[in-house]
């Protein structure tokens, strides 16, 4: 029986540093010396006032919570009105996978910085995810074979589909072959290994 | 779990079965079992009684409501009520499983008896995954699991928790960012 945690941000996560890659829109509202390599549009060496530059998020909102603040955030087209009403409108059709894979990492992200639009971005997530938890939960409980649509879930999405999935699949097994043999947990043939080893060591 | 797993617990449950030999008790962890006495029926845990059973030492005696009539009537209480009714037996998925598979001469009509179950089966799961639709959109905090059995719970996990684990960070990314408008605003 293995303890099943759920997805948590942390700094070893991969999923979490690719979250925060995602890039924004900044509008620069000081003069920044010697970084002008980040416009790819202009080759001065300073960074002008009112320039706008699509930046990671992770430096963005370094930029963004100096006092007074570097840049100004935009948001991202995905998170914009015209988008949110989409997505208020029927979320379960909106391929997420092609407008942003971490739709909602990236979106919560987004929600720690200062932005005006912050509370209504952080309704639209928890809406629609109650709205595309069905679609997961049928797929992964009636298919043995991977769905197509699945393609369209967003990363996070994507990995309790993965994870419903399994539990699906050995249910069905279950269900159609019976009971397999049990098999000792990972963990419990690792600490017989370590043991070994520790005892041939000491003889 | 793995379904493997809640099959072994289910293997605890209690079967009476018919020896053909006789022997005094035998002392087991869970408690006695015996003694068995030849023809006499005793009640003995299903994993003792697919044993001997596989070596022809006895006749199991399926459970009463293993039975079509029985298990009908349970399916038509299961359609017409909105919530989960009682099952006679908290495994009652893997004790049919179990005791089908094993003895197809001691049962009459087992196929049918098969079909009941897994009918029955089919009703509990479509209400329990709609059940779990509402619960999340109306966004409970809390439900109430009566009578759903181990290997049904089992079915929706880790599925569920852990979309409620992730349901509740996005609620407190939006209740963060909503305490902040209100602090911008004053």
């Amino acid at each position: 029986m293995s303890l099943c945690q759920s997805y948590v941000p942390n700094y070893f996560s991969i999923q979490d540093i690719l979250a925060t890659q995602e890039k924004v829109p900044c509008k620069f509202e000081m003069q920044v010396k010697h970084l002008g390599f980040l416009d790819p549009g202009s080759d001065k060496r300073d960074i002008e006032i009112g320039t706008s530059i699509e930046l990671p998020l992770w430096m963005a909102s370094v930029l963004n919570s100096q006092r007074p603040s570097i840049a100004e955030v935009g948001l991202p087209k995905i998170f914009k009105e015209a988008y949110r009403d989409i997505m208020k409108a029927d979320p379960c059709v909106v391929d997420l996978h092609k407008l942003a894979q971490y739709f909602y990492e990236f979106g919560m992200c987004l929600c720690m910085l200062k932005h005006r639009e912050s509370s209504e971005i952080s309704s639209v997530l928890v809406e629609s995810f109650k709205q595309r938890f069905r679609q997961i939960l049928d797929w992964a409980q009636h298919s043995t074979i991977e769905v197509p649509e699945s393609k369209k879930l967003d990363e996070t999405e994507k990995m309790i589909y993965h994870m419903g999935r399994e539990v699906g699949s050995s249910l069905y097994l279950w269900l159609t072959e019976g009971g397999s043999l049990i098999t000792a947990a990972d963990m419990v043939i690792q600490h017989k290994k370590m043991k070994l080893t520790q005892k041939d060591l000491l003889h | 779990m793995d379904p493997s797993e809640v099959e072994f617990i289910a293997e605890k449950e209690l079967v009476s079965i018919v020896p053909n030999f006789t022997n005094s008790e035998v002392h087991l962890i869970s408690g006695d079992v015996g003694p068995f006495r030849a023809g006499l029926p005793v009640n003995v845990p299903i994993w003792m009684a697919l044993n001997l059973r596989q070596r022809q030492k006895c006749r199991i005696i399926a459970p009463d409501w293993l039975d079509v009539e029985k298990l009908e009537a349970l399916k038509e209480e299961e359609k017409s009520n909105r919530f989960f009714t009682k099952m006679p037996s908290e495994h009652y998925m893997v004790v049919a499983q179990l005791l089908l598979s094993a003895v197809d001469d001691d049962i009459p009509r087992v196929e049918e008896i098969r079909m009941a179950v897994k009918d029955l089966w089919d009703v509990r799961i479509s209400k329990l995954r709609s059940s779990v639709d509402t619960f999340i959109k109306t966004g409970g905090s809390h439900a109430r699991l009566d009578y759903l059995t181990t290997m049904e719970i089992n079915s929706v996990r880790p599925l569920l928790p852990h979309a409620l684990d992730f349901i509740d960070r996005l609620q407190k990314a939006s209740e963060g960012a909503s305490r902040r408008d209100m602090a911008s605003q004053d």
